[in-house]
């Protein structure tokens, strides 16, 4: 057996016949045919490239130098560069007069503010009459200053009476408030919703952010606020009907 | 006649070679592409909800762990991790076990840290769907995923690069500089991002800036390179012509490395950042360009000729559709990132076209392109149907072009309608209504595609593909001229013995 399967003459391989080659062949591409008609490449061309690929490289060279231009000064921090600097808002709609009565002016500006508190208390401030007081018609509101602030600057917990219901209810503190925005947000409850008719002036909000500052933080409660803070405001009152300058709140003589 | 007898048997000792290569790696390789093919489809159908919701808010607004703000983040990662960085591995895998004429020894190994891989993507998106992502974009899993990616990384890859140091010295080619370099940019891109990111306790707008900048990493470093290689191995090896300039290839890998990695920071141009990191980054990708023409035109010129090869083969078809796209993403980039353009890229639905095109159009396709190459390989099988793989190409092409001019052409008029500060926002989303409907109408025609992919992925890996000697090409007669050489010489073997 093993000498039938030498060539006969081993320089001249093709006259060996013991094995079939379609055999070989078919056992070789039973294995892997994928394998067996893959091409071979060896070599790496050195084709000429054409300048044209260097001459469209420069000119992106060239765009990405304007785009880094365009950074300006690279390491400053100015966060004003090229492109993102906005001109002063113009708006088309008519803003109304800029000057009025310091009333009007308190409750135009305490408006926007109390969009926080309207999700609890209702836009018309009628609150939900299950968990979140009404702040229409009640006490809490057009009683003493210095109460309602202490209540808005830190929340309040505890059972709460409102118009001869129990509320117990969590409110979270309102705080940090500027002066401005505690007299505005004040003037704006006790005046749209309630029928009291003078303002909070921004003297005494300021008082009440003093007061606030020396209570140790975290919610208060209708015990605390009626043994200390059932009073009104310190601070000068103001004539509602004073005429002010819408944005900087100071007297200002009518147009 | 001596020399040729020893030709002979030389190229049946390599042809055997290279059999017991893909032997060798049959199961992690077929683990990585069917699993990522699932994963990509998972991502699609989570790309679609994404993309509904964003035209239409009530859409499965009553599902808490199916609201936009988790689908998006979970089909974007799911993308990445679950269909991008998986395909990159079987493509790595293999490829480099091929060119560095290398068995693998361990094939054990790779499939074990590929199911911690995978499990770390279905921890991942349960995590971001059950509301405990991150919320840093592209970093959104848990953070508890990204050292178990980075451990599972290095037991899946490290072969490949045993496999290269101990090839036998001589001609390294063109793909292997490329997959060796997105093997040690991997590593370095993610575990820096991360670190910054997750563990060191800088400034926070660093940090945002450095996520900014990952999301480009690992699109230049990892995912360009991966798909760069493929091509360069595809181009020769199917046409059986040598790439068509050595140089310019040398020039397009040096150029992607020295750019690639300053690329990404743009998204935070006007932020308080020194002003040179978000214009270095508009810079660079401006310059993705030039190694985008340099790869283009070597590509493409190797392709030069064999029309009728690119046209019939699977393989050519999606890899030149992927060229294609990596330099329309090279323009893409460069007219985005001009000053003018640029302020309307940053909080827009351009960004997203930009990365899908990246992600999919250009490296996807390479991917798929490399996965109709290797499968009848590892399986000893071929492909079943040249109507599925039709099907696949044209859905994916037509949906990702929709995909890609919707989200970057509305996300331009988005952005330039959000510069119109004094109307309403409701205003500039009312805009982009159109374009986000055209791109949800084109996921479900991707999906539509991907779906006749995963089917016939897992027919092949269940062993049911044909038992044939001929390649299934997407035109021609079986028996006709093959773009993977001749395989007539059985038929006529048959003959001459009848």
């Amino acid at each position: 057996m093993a000498d039938s399967k030498k060539p006969a003459d081993s320089s001249r391989p093709d006259l060996e016949d013991s094995t079939s080659v379609v055999d070989r062949h078919e056992g070789l591409l039973a294995q892997g045919a994928a394998q067996a008609r893959e091409k071979q490449v060896a070599e790496t061309g050195m084709e000429p490239v054409s300048l044209w690929v260097f001459v469209a490289s420069a000119v992106v060279l060239l765009v990405a130098g304007g785009v880094l231009g365009a950074g300006g000064k690279l390491f400053s921090y100015n966060p004003h560069p090229q492109g993102y600097t906005r001109t002063e808002f113009v708006s088309d709609a008519d803003t109304g007069p800029t000057i009025g009565p310091i009333l009007t002016a308190l409750t135009k500006r305490g408006k926007n503010i109390y969009a926080k508190c309207s999700g609890c208390h209702g836009s018309t401030g009628n609150g939900d009459g299950n968990q979140f007081p009404p702040l229409a018609g009640s006490d809490w509101v057009t009683g003493s200053t210095e109460r309602l602030a202490q209540i808005i600057l830190n929340g309040l917990s505890g059972p709460i009476d409102v118009g001869g219901k129990t509320y117990n209810g969590v409110m979270p503190a309102q705080a940090p408030l500027t002066a401005a925005e505690l007299a505005a947000v004040m003037t704006f409850v006790r005046n749209e919703f309630n029928d009291v008719g003078d303002i909070v002036t921004v003297e005494q909000a300021a008082n009440a952010l003093k007061v606030y500052e020396s209570r140790p933080q975290g919610q208060i409660t209708v015990k605390e606020l009626n043994e200390k803070y059932d009073k009104m405001l310190e601070g000068e009152p103001v004539d509602p009907a004073t005429m002010v300058d819408f944005e900087t709140l100071k007297p200002a003589a009518a147009e | 006649m001596g020399s040729d007898s020893d030709s002979q048997t030389k190229l049946h000792d390599d042809m055997e070679l290279r059999a017991r290569i893909d032997r060798s790696l049959r199961h992690p390789v077929m683990f990585f592409f069917a699993s990522g093919a699932a994963w990509l489809a998972v991502a699609l159908i989570l790309g679609f909800i994404s993309s509904y919701q964003s035209h239409d808010t009530r859409f499965l607004s009553g599902v808490g762990f199916l609201n936009y703000g988790r689908v998006y983040p979970a089909h974007l990662n799911v993308l990445i991790y679950g269909w991008g960085c998986q395909a990159a591995f079987g493509l790595i895998v293999w490829l480099m076990a091929r060119l560095s004429r290398k068995e693998c020894t361990c094939p054990g190994v790779i499939l074990t840290a590929g199911h911690i891989w995978n499990f770390g993507v279905l921890a991942g998106m349960l995590g971001i769907l059950w509301g405990y992502g991150s919320g840093k974009p592209w970093m959104e899993f848990p953070s508890a995923i990204w050292p178990l990616f980075l451990v599972s990384y290095f037991f899946i890859t490290v072969w490949s690069f045993i496999q290269f140091r101990c090839s036998e010295p001589g001609k390294t080619y063109v793909a292997q500089w490329y997959l060796l370099a997105a093997l040690f940019w991997f590593p370095w891109v993610y575990l820096t991002a991360h670190l910054f990111v997750f563990v060191f306790n800088g400034h926070p707008v660093m940090a945002a800036g450095v996520n900014a900048w990952f999301k480009y990493a690992l699109i230049f470093l990892f995912f360009t390179p991966v798909a760069l290689g493929t091509s360069y191995y595809l181009a020769p090896k199917v046409t059986g012509r040598p790439v068509y300039s050595y140089p310019l290839a040398l020039f397009g890998f040096w150029a992607l490395a020295i750019i690639g990695p300053w690329a990404g920071m743009q998204k935070l141009a006007g932020g308080p950042l020194p002003q040179f990191m978000p214009y270095v980054g508009a810079a660079a990708t401006v310059l993705i360009l030039i190694p985008a023409l340099a790869v283009g035109v070597n590509i493409l010129m190797t392709l030069r000729g064999h029309e009728s090869q690119v046209v019939a083969s699977p393989s050519l078809r999606f890899t030149i559709a992927g060229i294609a796209s990596f330099l329309i993403l090279g323009l893409v980039g460069m007219g985005l990132n001009t000053p003018a353009a640029l302020k309307m890229t940053q909080f827009s639905l351009t960004g997203y076209g930009f990365e899908i095109l990246a992600i999919y159009g250009f490296f996807s396709m390479c991917a798929f392109g490399g996965i109709y190459f290797i499968v009848p390989r590892v399986t000893r099988r071929e492909w079943l149907s040249r109507r599925f793989i039709g099907w696949h190409f044209w859905l994916t092409i037509y949906g990702i072009a929709t995909v890609v001019v919707c989200s970057i052409m509305g996300g331009l008029f988005h952005g330039a309608a959000q510069e119109a500060y004094n109307s309403a926002w409701q205003d500039a989303a009312k805009i982009s209504y159109a374009y986000t409907v055209g791109t949800t109408v084109a996921w479900g025609f991707i999906l539509f595609g991907s779906l006749f992919f995963l089917l016939h992925l897992l027919l092949m890996w269940a062993r049911l593909g044909r038992r044939s000697q001929h390649p299934t090409l997407l035109q021609g007669e079986h028996h006709g001229e093959s773009p993977h050489g001749p395989e007539d010489d059985l038929d006529k073997l048959h003959t001459a013995e009848a």
